[in-house]
């Protein structure tokens, strides 16, 4: 029997026993305070009642007296043709910032983009996005953004800067000097020719491209293996064996909304489809992909490339190929090996260490295994990744020797994200001209002589082509909010030609795509088609699969020796929120709980609960790390022994309001090693300062108490009995007696399925769901209170075998050091006998016709009995007035921000309690479509927004009352159950359980894995 | 305030059928009414002469230009482009008709006989039905009405309240101190009576707070519902394009009202006044700032999509008679007792739309009888998050 926790505190009380246990916290504390200060904080006097109520009547009277404040209804002057106030416009466009890409559709409601959603033409993402692509939208809000085009810190206009810039590029250009563009990764291939453009006006600049977060060994090993210096198509869908080395590829690595799905597509199980693939995962530090995994075993990053090697020698072994001289592996790797070696062609292993030997020996291992053409091919290669790393170090040691005269930064910030910050701000200095194209006054854009503002990608025309031969367009959804111009305008400008950007997208696309297809007869057609789609496709060129090398790594042998650091190893990883720290001044994306840790707003050392009691660091004890800053301390159980790992991404000192000084900047611990720039090569060491730091974390919220909300079984059992692991659900449907009549829907009955087998935890949907319903951010000290205001929450569950009970000196017998995790979304459950409804004295939640559990914020006055009523706590209570509270000043305080409110949605005042509402605005929208039309309401046609934004497509809403719906059907599969179904609440939202693919009984020793 | 204006016949150049005597012989279908805006039979107006219009053009190009004229121009169709031109580059409205409804039209045309007046069937949601037949009894209503509501508000209660408090006073007084009259059963029933009347003023003039009964503020321009839709027969959807398919009827842009006034400058009340008006808008580009009438509070999510298109409602339910008032005046309290009472009366389309198929069990009762209609409380109209979310 697995025992499952949400946190190490509760994993000891379950260990100590139930008599033990502590009383538990009180939910909700007012203002953080302890009961005692509360009752002598709020202590008052009949003096203080007459003068309240002496006041009020005066109010009342007053107020009653006064007149209805006029409003006006100003129309259009002239009413474009598609602009009808009330209803919302979508515009399909393409999110790249350098770092992730995603085909989105815009909505645009009055003229405001207020919400992004993935296209689902896109043969690349089908729909899906991530939280970073769904917060994208209030970045276009920011205020943080650069207004107005800058020279040396002051305002200027972009006449004079461009004269100046042209009058000085003229000059360099004439005396030979080297002019230098720094760009991030570009994928439109316009804007390759406005770079092949501006070098024909000024024939000495050279384009460098820059990732914080670097692939360029991929590109490096592939060139040395097999001829070909490209990122290849990594097909996940396709592989019933996957093997993940330190890749978090559900969650940061090169395109993870587009590997998510396909991984998720192999974990989709049904009557039809009885196989699922099985996926291992060696990594150093507890990733998102690791917390998927069938099986995920601990390792150091010292230990990967040896790891690797045995594997690779192993199945040559069997294939009779050359081997390699490795060390022993630490870990044991024969059922892995043997698992490969049996699917051949069907299996794929991939690293995401950022090492020439190691991806090399991926590339051999896939070889080996028959994947090439298949789970691994060039037939498409990804171009969203171009940074090289040895080239940016170079430039680096040039400027600093004074041989570059201008250096153009765009959409870089080295400054900030290079590992030697301190080199490279120095070497800018050296540089005669520095040009900053920038959203926000950044780091670097700091350090530029000019700083020319670009539009947020909403206010851009583009074009894109992540994979060749997958293309997609950028369109503006809104004119641009302040003085600023797209940076292919700027570089247009300069080069001497016509700044129309959009004309010059047009005839590329005239010149190079429109023969290649034969579907419309007139550009014209094809490019409103093609825009209105936002994505064009054209058949993938079947190429001839390349020879693997062997020579590379036998000449290299020496190379592949592990290089054991002194100390502790540190891995650094990116959050699914922050990421590589672009979007950090983003609210959302801080308040978003880290998937795995829960953690907000913060960085921190997460580090293995056994190695921390060993050397006497507790919970939330700041370390003093390599003697240069300080973090606080965080137990992770699945980090391995002697490693500890922190997150990037933070610590910007010019990000904005939002980002400046949160965490640390960690980006200096990366190393160039090997060519290319590594994150997990650096070791650390960790000194107590005594001090403690208190980390916001929302997982231990809500107490769980032993009730069995995750069920689970093992692929092998679901075989036999579909219904197994969900052997209760059985007993309580048995046990539902009641002495009240079943509620009757007419029509519809809405109903929500979550199929915990293909949830991956990636929070997109918590973060869509913000958006959406118009949520506040509270910030660190409030969420530390527990007051987090998400309507939809993700509960990540560690599990272990039963341990028997002990006493606490066998404590480390059951040492959760590898724990398996499930990842559950809970929102509001829309109980049909549900336990708030019958406590709300004032009625302000009943239930409606169509079984949706309501909420009326009018009626509210805030008692909150329906809070406490509640058994899945998924309501939340406005402690404050979140909007137009400068106390709170995230993004609600701003009239520039509440430009991204959905007008559809109420924004609700302090005092009021709020939940998930199934996005009743979309239901009735839907709804009212269908009855303008005349037809029946299609299956799925109603997405509320976190079904919307779900890159595995693992929420399905619908009808339950019609049996042809997918949710209907899902809550008729075996496997489907209701989170505390014992209490007969009769929940809106199905669970369908976890089928981890691996041998049953394995779970006695899944700890010592 | 009211004003009282003697109806005089006033003559829009394009309403033709006005000026002709009625012995209808040429019966037009009932979407002419759109079309008469911009287009009249016989001469041209702000759109060109529609007599022989299909001899000239091909009836897939028409179909084509009445659904969407913008999109042939921008794609360069040289006959669109040159009668774009022609006629002062003022674009057609779209019209989402269907190929009998153009069809019908363009029969209409062909048969058209210019000794013959013209007749417009009748149409379901036009004004003119309401409008021609409702004659002095709603006009009498509506006076009645503005009559009741010629102060702003539900009437003046407040001397009552005061002659009540004081009477309280006194009894209470007389109980306690003066006790001048013995028979204290008198002061008993005077404070209960004055309890009971001063909680019912308080609790009418409390339910009322925030409703706007009876509002009819002056307007920036001295703009007449009576003369658009009253007397000219201009249908409502015309300006209030999006209440078929919007939250907002939308109040129409200064380019629809240019769409006729580029010709007609002067009107017989106002003159020329109130026109420059809006055509200087339009010159100057300062969007003219309307007073809104009717308001709901930002809780609501009222949708007219809903109401006129899906449930079929006449916009005279709940405006009033808006073809009969010079100046709106907000007829209903648009409370939300008055929004549920309407729902609960109020049946659905259930046999004419097939959204509602879904209420299978309703659907079996409506056919074997035992149902008798469907009202929208029956499926969930009454519901807290119809409206509130």
């Amino acid at each position: 029997m697995k025992k499952y926790w949400k946190s190490l505190e509760e994993l000891k009380d379950i260990q100590a026993g139930p008599e033990t246990l502590p009383e538990p916290l009180p939910e909700f504390s007012i203002e953080g305070l302890t009961e005692e200060e509360v009752s002598n904080k709020i202590k008052s006097n009949r003096r203080d009642f007459l003068k309240t109520l002496g006041f009020s009547i005066g109010l009342a009277a007053a107020a009653s007296s006064c007149e209805v404040p006029v409003r006006k209804a100003i129309p259009y002057l002239n009413n474009p043709e598609e602009a009808k106030p009330g209803m919302s416009l979508h515009y399909a466009s393409t999110f790249f910032d350098g770092h992730d890409f995603c085909p989105v559709v815009v909505k645009v409601r009055e003229g405001r983009p207020i919400k992004v959603e993935g296209n689902e033409l896109s043969h690349i993402t089908c729909g899906g996005t991530s939280a970073r692509v769904q917060a994208s939208v209030l970045n276009l809000y920011d205020s943080a953004r650069q207004k107005h085009p800058m020279k040396n810190g002051e305002v200027a206009g972009w006449q004079q800067v461009d004269d100046e810039i042209m009058e000085k590029l003229r000059e360099i250009a004439g005396n030979e000097g080297r002019i230098v563009i720094l760009s991030s990764s570009v994928v439109s291939p316009s804007t390759l020719k406005v770079f092949e453009d501006f070098k024909a006006k000024y024939p000495t600049t050279e384009v460098f491209y820059y990732d914080p977060v670097s692939y360029s060994a991929i590109r490096m090993a592939n060139k040395s293996t097999f001829d070909k210096p490209a990122i290849p198509s990594y097909r996940f869908d396709k592989a019933e064996v996957i093997v993940g080395f330190n890749c978090d590829f559900l969650g940061s690595w090169l395109s993870p909304i587009e590997f998510a799905k396909q991984y998720a597509k192999t974990r989709e199980i049904g009557e039809d489809k009885q196989t699922m693939s099985k996926h291992y995962q060696f990594e150093s530090y507890m990733s998102l992909t690791g917390s998927n995994a069938d099986k995920r075993v601990a390792i150091k990053p010292s230990d990967e490339i040896t790891v690797m090697l045995n594997l690779y020698n192993k199945i040559a072994e069997k294939s009779d190929m050359p081997l390699f001289d490795a060390a022993p592996s630490p870990v044991n790797i024969d059922e892995v090996a043997e698992d490969l070696f049996n699917h051949q062609g069907k299996s794929l292993v991939v690293s995401g260490t950022n090492d020439i030997y190691i991806q090399a020996v991926v590339n051999a291992i896939n070889f080996l295994l028959a994947n090439l053409g298949g789970t691994y091919n060039f037939e498409r290669t990804l171009n969203t990744k171009k940074g090289c790393d040895q080239k940016m170090a170079k430039l680096v040691d040039d400027m600093e020797a004074g041989e570059i005269n201008a250096l153009i930064l765009y959409n870089v910030n080295p400054a900030y994200d290079y590992f030697d910050v301190q080199k490279f701000t120095d070497a800018v200095k050296k540089v005669g001209l520095t040009i900053a194209i920038s959203e926000v006054n950044d780091e670097t854009a700091r350090l530029a002589e000019y700083v020319c503002p670009d539009h947020h990608y909403l206010e851009s025309w583009n074009d894109a082509e992540p994979y060749t031969g997958m293309f997609s367009l950028s369109q503006p959804t809104i004119r641009s909010l302040f003085e600023t111009r797209q940076g292919q305008e700027s570089l247009l400008k300069w080069a001497g030609l016509e700044p129309n950007y959009l004309e010059y997208i047009k005839k590329y696309w005239e010149e190079n795509l429109f023969d290649k297809q034969d579907q419309y007869l007139t550009f014209h057609d094809f490019w409103i088609h093609t825009l209105q789609n936002g994505i064009y496709e054209l058949e993938a060129e079947t190429k001839t699969c390349p020879l693997y090398d062997f020579e590379f790594l036998g000449v290299n042998a020496n190379e592949l020796k592990p290089q054991k650091p002194e100390g502790l190893e540190l891995v650094l990883y990116e959050k699914i929120g922050i990421g590589s720290g672009k979007q950090a001044n983003n609210p959302w994306l801080q308040e978003l709980p880290d998937p795995i840790s829960k953690a907000v707003w913060d960085n921190y050392v997460a580090i293995s609960p056994k190695y921390a009691r060993e050397n006497g660091l507790t919970q939330e004890d700041l370390v003093k790390v390599n003697g240069s800053f300080e973090l606080p301390i965080l137990y992770q159980p699945g980090q391995p022994y002697g490693t500890v790992s922190i997150a990037i991404g933070y610590g910007r000192q010019h990000g904005g309001k939002v980002a400046n000084g949160l965490g640390k900047n960690v980006y200096a611990f990366s190393k160039l090693v090997n060519g290319s720039r590594q994150f997990n090569k650096g070791s650390v060491t960790l000194e107590k300062t005594g001090e403690k730091y208190p980390i916001a974390t929302t997982q231990t919220y809500h107490s769980m108490e032993g009730r069995p909300l995750i069920r689970e079984t093992v692929l092998d059992k679901w075989k036999a009995d579909p219904a197994s692991g969900n052997e209760l659900h059985a007993i309580n449907e048995k046990k539902r007696v009641t002495l009240y009549k079943k509620p009757v829907y007419e029509g519809f009955h809405w109903g929500l399925s979550v199929d915990l087998n293909k949830c991956i935890g990636c929070s997109a949907c918590v973060t869509a769901c913000q958006a959406e319903n118009n949520i506040a951010v509270i910030g660190k000290e409030e969420v530390k209170n527990r007051r987090i205001m998400h309507w939809i929450r993700i509960d990540r569950y560690y599990s272990t075998a039963e341990p028997d009970r002990q006493g606490p000196e066998d404590i480390h017998r059951i040492e959760p050091d590898n724990p398996e995790v499930v990842h559950q979304p809970v929102m509001c459950q829309h109980c049909d006998n549900a336990p708030c409804e019958n406590v709300c004295p004032v009625a302000a939640t009943p239930h409606s016709k169509e079984g949706l559990n309501q909420m009326a914020y009018n009626r509210c006055i805030g008692t909150r009995y329906c809070m406490n009523n509640c058994p899945y706590r998924v309501r939340r209570f406005n402690w404050y007035r979140y909007v137009t509270n400068d106390k709170f000043d995230y993004n609600f305080n701003e009239e520039l921000s509440r430009m991204v409110l959905n007008p559809d949605v109420t924004v609700r005042e302090r005092g009021v309690v709020e939940k998930c509402s199934f996005c009743i605005q979309r239901i009735q929208e839907k709804k009212l479509d269908a009855k303008k039309e005349g037809r029946l309401l299609k299956d799925g046609e109603i997405k509320p927004a976190c079904v919307q934004s779900c890159p595995t497509k693992a929420l399905v809403f619908g009808d339950m009352n019609n049996a042809d719906t997918m949710v209907a059907r899902d809550m008729e599969n075996p496997r489907m159950y209701n989170l505390l179904e014992e209490l007969h609440t009769l929940a809106s939202v199905g669970y369908l359980t976890k089928v981890r693919n691996k041998e049953a009984g394995h779970e006695h020793d899944d700890h010592h894995a | 305030m009211r004003k009282k204006i003697f109806i005089i016949p006033v003559f829009f150049v394009f309403f033709l059928f006005s000026l002709i005597d009625t012995s209808a012989q040429n019966v037009a279908p009932p979407e002419w009414q759109q079309c008469m805006a911009c287009h009249a039979l016989g001469k041209k107006l702000i759109g060109p002469d529609l007599v022989g219009i299909t001899d000239r053009r091909s009836e897939e190009w028409i179909y084509k230009f009445i659904r969407n004229s913008q999109e042939m121009i921008q794609a360069g169709d040289p006959i669109a482009v040159q009668v774009w031109e022609e006629h002062n580059k003022i674009p057609m409205t779209n019209f989402d008709f269907t190929d009998d409804q153009i069809k019908g039209i363009l029969d209409f045309i062909k048969a058209y006989d210019p000794s013959q007046p013209v007749e417009i069937a009748q149409a379901p949601t036009t004004v003119s039905d309401t409008v021609e037949k409702a004659e002095t009894a709603e006009e009498a209503e509506l006076d009645q009405f503005l009559y009741k509501h010629e102060k702003y508000g539900p009437g003046n209660t407040r001397p009552t309240f005061i002659v009540f408090l004081i009477l309280l006073i006194i009894a209470v007084a007389d109980l306690a101190f003066i006790k001048f009259i013995r028979a204290h059963f008198i002061h008993y029933i005077v404070i209960l009576v004055s309890i009971f009347v001063m909680g019912e003023i308080v609790y009418v003039e409390a339910k009322a707070l925030g409703r706007q009964e009876g509002y009819s503020p002056d307007q920036p321009v001295w703009f007449s519902h009576k003369v658009h839709a009253g007397q000219n027969h201009i249908d409502c959807l015309y300006c209030h394009s999006t209440a078929m398919e919007s939250k907002s009827a939308g109040i129409p842009g200064i380019n629809v009202c240019m769409n006729c006034h580029n010709v007609v400058k002067s009107g017989k009340i106002t003159g020329t006044e109130e026109i420059a008006k809006v055509v200087e808008a339009w010159n100057t580009g300062k969007p003219i700032e309307w007073v809104r009438v009717h308001n709901l509070p930002d809780h609501v999510f009222f949708s007219h999509a809903q109401h006129v298109n899906a449930g079929k409602r006449q916009c005279q339910e709940c405006h009033g008679p808006v073809e009969k008032m010079d100046r709106i005046v907000q007829v209903e309290n648009l409370g939300m007792g008055w929004c549920i009472h309407c729902h609960r009366r109020t049946p659905v389309q259930f046999k004419e739309n097939s959204f509602y198929q879904e209420y299978t069990r309703f659907k079996e009762k409506m056919e074997s009888g035992e149902m008798s209609r469907v009202t929208v409380d029956d499926i969930g109209g009454n519901n807290c998050q119809t409206c509130h979310y």
